[in-house]
């Protein structure tokens, strides 16, 4: 593990690969970190004293501050960086999981070269060998590369992705994943474009909100924060002078969300932007609310039959006239549509529809991520489901010979329907840079693992309100545990062989070009007079954040139609009569926190079970069918069928069938390799109406015992909290 | 007063400030309010974290041998579909009167009048579990198993904390490291301690700010401020145990009517 | 004693009375007691004496299979240690169980030695001497298992010491406060005086088996017989000590079973936290152990043919402290259930519905048929209690239901604490099952060898007996007396 390479070692190598028309890399000695040994300790190390580094969570897209603690050179805490903006100190499971990334005993170390796809046959090769192959077959493959990676990407790497793909005069590279297609990151974004002509993320505070509705945006557990929301929600439940926050939750399943809302409604699957069509229908005639309300809503609401809506969305009309006064009357209410409706036939428009109760609220605190422009920094822009599909289209004509894949899993998170691995035999090169034996790295040639980002540096644009951007700043904290190098560095030396690409990519390597970064940003909440300190700063900061919070650009809604309609089902109702309603794991999410045993250990909130995976049903769903708790049941919807064990749960609709997305792995590691099953083997690849997004929302399933059975995994005794003993 | 304090003490400024012989008294109250758990489960991977309890095997959950210090006990409210989910989280008590504490023969659990705490000793444990059978709310945790720990997962090990070996009961100690961690500091500062300077992982990552720890022994302390509300109460409070956590019932704001 | 006997003709050779209906009565006397069946005590020592060193097949056969038993208790107790106690059934709600139930059903029977030969022998029940060994090695060997059993129960076996207040240079003393610890001080006493008696009972018999044995039982008998030569003092100091023993070891004996049952009634635990518990366990360790007495009086006067000795009188006289105790113990029992019953705290009716009608309902009734039906609908019928076979049924299955109510005590109620979320049930693993038998299998084992090593009937007190037994003559009735001897 420890590199003894010296630099002179290391330039031989590199002339030798050179003589054989390579190039290997020629890294700045700057990157070179040697393993010391304690009897001549670095300096800030004292034994027994810890020292703190702060740098950004990459579990998920959001990019939370986190400071980590060092015991000796080891990592032994990570915590909310305070200062952050974001997260202001506090960190959700996975973050705090975060440490078993960097100490995964299943990580590799060294670049790995797989002489049949599939056969999980690994050679390890040493890095020259590694980069100069993929220098190679970049030269070769000239325009035909491809690059899809993941929204956990840092912005760096995808700016050095992307310049490196314009030199060879590639397409850009496709981010996409699971994770943000679960939350409809781009849907909404897309749906806040139309609305205020700003396609970017929307965003709420909370704190100053009033009444709060959800629509299956399951904030507290997965959906875009749930760090910063979970901050903003205990301000919004104690608000100056005892005034507390009222939240009302639409979903067909009880999320942790809907478990902590006041008034949590059943509403029937993919009927969210027909609920909020109701709401506005109902203010709009009624004349409910403060003043403006009913004639701005008058101005928005769609045409429909109230009473019908009502039936269809499985709300008493009662109800409904009820939350619509009370939305109405609310001084700051606000209306947030989550990650299951985007996903939805009729995302786009449910979307618009649930945006259309915030321009009728009038003063929502309510708005969208932004990235000022002046800072004119490279920002990952996500890609929809049906780039994807394009990007596949042209791997199946044969159009890609070389595929770089990072920060993803396509081989787990998209659905069979999708072609990804057919098309993927058509591709002659495949290197994946993920530090674990994922799904997709089985079905590639090259695996050159990049660093945990613990190890790594890079920076995040994170908008964690809107108006004041953030720039959080990731840096190493310990000396790299693996062998494992960084992708940004590996670019960076791969791109000096290739004219065009080293005159766009001018950097040393990657700390030279963060440090250039960070030099053009204006100033920042702390003091920082020479350039040197800015840099230091940042990194001891953890980030860049403008002193006072920039106010929010005043958002003007454009005029734009709302319509109300229930989205569909693929599936008839008799052949398939259960809607199925997908949903991230708390802990797991999509299915990247599943090689942590921190996170497959740990019960899941709702269902207390660890390690498994799940069918939800309700009680009389499962009385039908005879089903008990632990049944194996086969999961067939009209584009797959999976196998999971039975949980029955009265949080749940009758008709719904609810199936959390983040196990069945056949790779990832030994803590998540052939456990349970993967939920989007029952997901279509259909799009949905408008916007390019996938509707995963949109399957109807059928539940059949198998007859086997096994035991369930939870921490809670169902006899004592569930059942009963029966005479209670 | 130990050796180590001594020496804390001798690196003080002046001589004549030295002669406090004692550590002041603390009364650490956790204060959970149960109107902001969002289940969310970040308290529960912290506490793993911070005190290396070992994550068990499905094999072992199934069997019964989950190990958390603290965990998210979900009940449901209501009848038929009306039923609704609450969270409880659920640690060790800390009771004042400590059901765990008489029943144990070798003095393993005992309590320390000076910080309220209960405390685990566990070096001295002999693994009776006779205090995991007499708590009340199942705090304890036995390790029916020795820990495992693989590969370089053993380095993110917490070195303020013992690794416990098989047979061992565990329980949640208010992260009495941190505690004495901050005492130290403030000890060697020669200042008491401020109210917000201690804080157990659980309740340092929760995001709504749900957890909050404290002495109660200062009034100026946000337990302190905030006890005695109409939503106050102590699980299992007929039981006498006198719990140092305390619980708000959901549904209104520490200002507002219940 | 014996001179005073053979100043008339010896007690063995009384003459028959010349009337031959008084002779037919006295016959009856002769067949039906023991003590007035006299024989010369030669020939009873040969009756006790001979059967003893004769190994049959049966014998070796079942040390075979009782050793292999024995043996794989050990192996199991040491791949548990090894292990951990994760490969047992217990779990985070039910910590005790296995282990805990033997423990307490084991206590349970080494009552029955000390009540059949020290509260017996206080109370002059002359005819229990012939049991009263059988049921001494009963509680020596049922005791030993028990204090093994929370060794096996402990998560770190090795440290057991701890629990004992031994100096050292810490200054760590066990915890007074702790049941355990008085169940360790308690067991080990009971457990101390209970050898002390049965070895004191046996050393006049190992002194007549040294005179007749020959060879390694000559040479064992010689240590064991501590020079045993019976002078009158050495006879004068036996009983002195026999009874400052048996006054001393009944305390003690009322004293075991409370502390256990303090294990559980001092606890939070709904169903435990009982005041009666200390009583009602007394009660049910005197019934199991008198139901484990005629258990074993009755395998061994099988297997060491001691059909002289243990005659129909004895089966009788226990079965009916075995209907007597049965009465006593189910006052206590429900006396357990009625206040609960009655002011219906939640947790406890959950608990009293898990038995009556939940799954534990089977269990719960098995107990009492096996506790209460049987014995009741039985015992009462000196038929059923003079015959072997149908005493020693009934005697089972009191075991039986005994064991049960020990499980379901320690480890059924324990799964349902005050909060529902931690409910559980506890299921049995391979290895407490085979402890378990291995633990039965080592007490059976035990009195099996030591049956065949010392005099199991103490022959000195039968024949004591007899000499100071007699029959009066009232009118045309003869009846059993006792001599002025005394």
């Amino acid at each position: 593990m420890t590199e003894k390479i010296s630099r002179r070692d290391f330039l031989r190598l590199g002339a030798a690969g050179a003589a054989t028309g390579v190039l290997a890399g020629c890294t700045s000695p700057r990157r070179w970190v040697v393993l010391e040994p304690f009897v001549r300790p670095p300096e800030q190390q004292v034994s027994g004293v810890a020292t703190w580094f702060a740098t950004t969570c990459r579990q998920c897209p959001a990019g939370c501050g986190v400071i980590v603690r060092l015991m000796n050179g080891r990592a032994v805490k990570l915590e909310g960086n305070p200062e952050h903006p974001l997260n202001r100190g506090k960190l959700c499971a996975r973050g705090q999981a975060g440490l078993q990334m960097l100490y995964h005993p299943d990580r590799l170390s060294g670049p790995l070269l797989q002489s049949t796809r599939g056969s999980r046959e690994f050679s390890a090769i040493d890095w020259n060998e590694g980069i100069n192959r993929l220098f190679q077959a970049l030269a070769k493959a000239g325009p035909a590369v491809a690059m899809l990676g993941g929204a956990t990407m840092s912005d760096h790497l995808f700016d050095l992705f992307s310049k490196l793909l314009a030199a060879v005069d590639a397409p850009p590279p496709v981010i996409y994943d699971l994770y943000t297609e679960l939350g409809g990151y781009r849907t909404l974004a897309q749906a806040m474009g139309q609305v205020y002509g700003r396609a970017a993320l929307p965003a709420y505070r909370l704190a100053e909100a009033d009444v709060v509705f959800s629509f299956g945006a399951e904030f507290l557990g997965t959906w875009t924060s749930a760090v910063r929301y979970g901050v903003e929600y205990g301000a919004f439940r104690s608000q100056p002078y005892g005034k507390r926050g009222l939240l009302v939750h639409f979903e067909p399943r009880q999320s942790s969300t809907a478990v902590t809302a006041d008034d949590y409604v059943a509403i029937a699957p993919g009927s969210e932007g027909l609920v909020a069509g109701a709401l506005l229908r109902l203010i709009a005639d009624g004349n409910l609310g403060l003043a403006g309300r009913a004639e701005s809503a008058r101005g928005l609401a769609p045409s429909l039959d109230v009473e019908q809506a009502a039936r269809e969305c499985g709300i008493p009309l009662e109800a409904l006239q009820r939350l619509a006064r009370r939305f109405a009357d609310a001084e700051h209410a606000v209306a947030i549509p989550g990650g299951a409706l985007a996903g939805s036939s009729n995302g786009m428009h449910a979307a618009r529809a649930i945006e259309a109760l915030n321009v009728v609220s009038g003063n929502a605190p309510a708005g969208v991520n932004t990235t000022p422009p002046d800072l004119g920094l490279a920002r990952k822009s996500l890609n929809t489901f049906a780039d994807v599909q394009s990007l596949i289209a042209r791997m199946r004509a044969g159009e890609v010979q070389m595929l770089l894949i990072h920060s993803t899993n396509p081989a787990y998170e998209l659905p069979e329907a999708a072609g990804f691995l057919e098309a993927l035999a058509q591709v002659p090169l495949v290197v994946s840079f993920g530090a674990m034996v994922d799904e997709t790295a089985v079905w590639s040639d090259l695996i050159l693992p990049d660093r945990s980002y613990l190890e790594s540096f890079g920076y995040e644009v994170v908008s964690p309100d809107f108006g004041s951007p953030v720039v959080s700043s990731q840096q190493p904290v310990v000396t790299p545990v693996f062998d494992a190098r960084t992708t940004g560095d590996v670019l960076l030396t791969v791109a000096r062989g290739i004219p065009a690409a080293a005159a766009a990519m001018p950097w040393d390597d990657e700390v030279d070009y963060l440090n250039q970064m960070v030099a053009g940003l204006p100033e920042a909440a702390y003091p920082a007079s020479t350039a040197e300190e800015k840099r230091a700063r940042f990194q001891q900061h953890g980030g860049w954040w403008p002193a006072p919070a920039v106010a929010a650009p005043t958002l003007r809604p454009q005029p734009f139609t709302v319509t109300a309609e229930r989205a569909t089902f693929d599936g008839n109702e008799t052949d398939y009569p259960y809607f199925l309603h997908v949903y991230p794991s708390v802990l797991l999410s999509d299915g990247r926190g599943a090689s942590l045993p921190l996170l497959q250990g740990v019960p899941d909130p709702m269902t207390t079970i660890a390690w498994q995976s799940w069918v939800e049903l309700h009680p009389a769903t499962a009385e039908r069918l005879e089903i008990r708790d632990g049944d194996l049941l086969r999961v067939t919807s009209p584009h797959g069928e999976i196998v999971a064990a039975a949980y029955v749960t009265p949080g749940i609709r009758p008709d719904t069938v609810a199936i959390p997305a983040g196990q069945g792995h056949q790779d990832l590691g030994r803590f998540a390799r052939d456990r349970g099953s993967n939920v989007v083997q029952l997901l279509g690849a259909a799009l949905t109406d408008e916007g390019g997004g996938l509707r995963w929302n949109g399957v109807r399933v059928a539940l059949a015992r198998t007859g086997k059975r096994i035991a369930t995994a939870s921490l809670e005794s169902k006899v004592g909290v569930t059942e009963g003993l029966g005479y209670e | 007063m130990s050796e180590l304090e001594t020496r804390l003490l001798d690196r003080g400024q002046s001589a004549a400030a030295a002669p406090k012989t004692e550590l002041p008294s603390h009364k650490w109250t956790m204060l959970i309010d149960l109107d902001k758990c969002t289940g969310c489960n970040a308290c529960v991977v912290a506490c793993h974290v911070e005190n290396n309890v070992p994550i068990r095997s499905e094999r072992e959950v199934i069997r019964g041998h989950g190990q958390h210090w603290i965990r998210i006990e979900r009940y449901w409210e209501g009848e038929g579909d009306a039923q609704r989910a609450t969270f409880l989280p659920m640690l060790c008590q800390q009771c004042s009167n400590a059901p765990c504490e008489p029943v144990c023969p070798v003095y393993a659990s005992v309590h320390s009048e000076r910080e309220n705490l209960n405390l685990q000793v566990y070096n001295r444990c002999v693994g009776t579990r006779f205090c995991g059978n007499n708590c009340p709310y199942r705090a304890r945790q036995f390790n029916w198993f020795a820990p495992q720990f693989e590969g370089p997962i053993t380095e993110m090990l917490n070195p303020d904390v013992t690794v416990r070996s098989g047979g061992v009961m565990e329980k949640c100690t208010f992260c009495v490291q941190r505690i004495r961690r901050v005492e130290e500091d403030a000890l060697v500062e020669g200042r008491p301690l401020r109210d917000g300077e201690m804080v157990p992982a659980c309740a340092q990552t929760c995001p709504t700010s749900a957890i909050v720890f404290g002495d109660r022994s200062d009034p100026q302390s946000q337990v302190a401020q905030r006890l005695g509300g109409q939503r106050e109460f102590q699980v299992l409070e007929h039981l006498g145990t006198a719990p140092n956590v305390y619980y708000l019932k959901a549904g209104g704001s520490d200002g507002g009517a219940g | 004693m014996a001179e005073q006997a053979s100043l008339e003709s010896p007690v063995w050779n009384r003459p028959l009375p010349d009337d031959p209906e008084l002779a037919a009565q006295v016959r009856e006397i002769r067949e039906k007691h023991l003590l007035q069946d006299a024989r010369p005590p030669r020939e009873v020592a040969e009756k006790v004496l001979g059967p003893m060193a004769r190994l049959g097949r049966v014998f070796w056969l079942a040390l075979i299979v009782l050793g292999g038993l024995t043996a794989t208790w050990l192996a199991t107790w040491a791949y548990q240690a090894y292990q951990g106690m994760g490969v047992t059934g217990l779990n985070r709600t039910i910590m005790w169980a296995p282990y805990i139930v033997n423990f307490v059903y084991f206590i349970g029977i080494g009552h029955a030695g000390t009540f059949i030969s020290a509260a017996l022998r206080v109370l002059k029940f002359e005819w229990r001497a012939p049991i009263s060994r059988a049921a001494e090695s009963l509680t020596v060997f049922a005791l030993l298992v028990a204090f093994t059993m929370p060794l096996i129960h402990m998560g770190r076996v090795w440290k057991f010491y701890w629990m004992l207040p031994f100096p050292n240079q810490r200054q760590l003393w066990p915890n007074p406060r702790s049941p355990i610890f008085w169940d360790m001080t308690a067991i080990f006493t009971y457990l101390t005086c209970s050898m002390l008696f049965m070895y004191l009972g046996i050393l006049p018999d190992i002194a007549i088996a040294r005179e007749k044995a020959s060879g390694w039982r000559k040479r064992l008998y010689t240590v064991l017989a501590l020079g045993w030569r019976g002078t009158d003092r050495e006879w004068k100091h036996l009983d002195t000590t026999l009874n400052i023993f048996s006054y001393g070891i009944i305390p003690v004996m009322f004293s075991v079973h409370t502390v256990v049952s303090w294990d559980f009634a001092m606890t939070l635990q709904p169903g435990w936290n009982s005041s009666i518990f200390g009583p009602y366990f007394v009660v049910g360790a005197l019934y199991s152990g008198v139901g484990a007495v005629i258990i074993i009086m009755a395998i061994l006067r099988k297997a060491l043919h001691l059909e002289y000795f243990l005659r129909e009188e004895h089966f009788n006289a226990m079965g009916k402290f075995l209907l007597i105790l049965s009465f006593t113990w189910v006052y206590f029992y429900f006396n357990d259930y009625l206040l609960p019953w009655y002011h219906k705290e939640p947790i406890l009716t959950v608990i009293f519905r898990l038995f009556t009608s939940g799954w534990a309902a089977p269990l719960w009734f098995t107990m009492l048929i096996a506790n209460i039906l049987i014995p009741w609908a039985t015992l009462w019928s000196r038929k059923v209690r003079s015959s072997i076979p149908a005493l020693v049924g009934v005697a089972l299955l009191v075991q039986v239901g005994m064991y049960i109510e020990r499980y379901l005590i320690v480890a059924v109620t324990l799964g349902y604490p005050e909060l529902p979320f931690d409910w559980a049930v506890y299921v049995p693993r391979l290895p407490e099952i085979l402890i378990t038998l291995g633990v039965f299998a080592f007490v059976v084992l035990g009195i099996t060898v030591l049956s065949r090593l010392v005099p199991i009937i103490p022959i000195w007190e039968v024949v004591e007996g007899q000499l100071l037994q007699g029959t009066r003559r009232i009118g045309r009735a003869i009846f059993p007396a006792k001599t002025e001897a005394d």
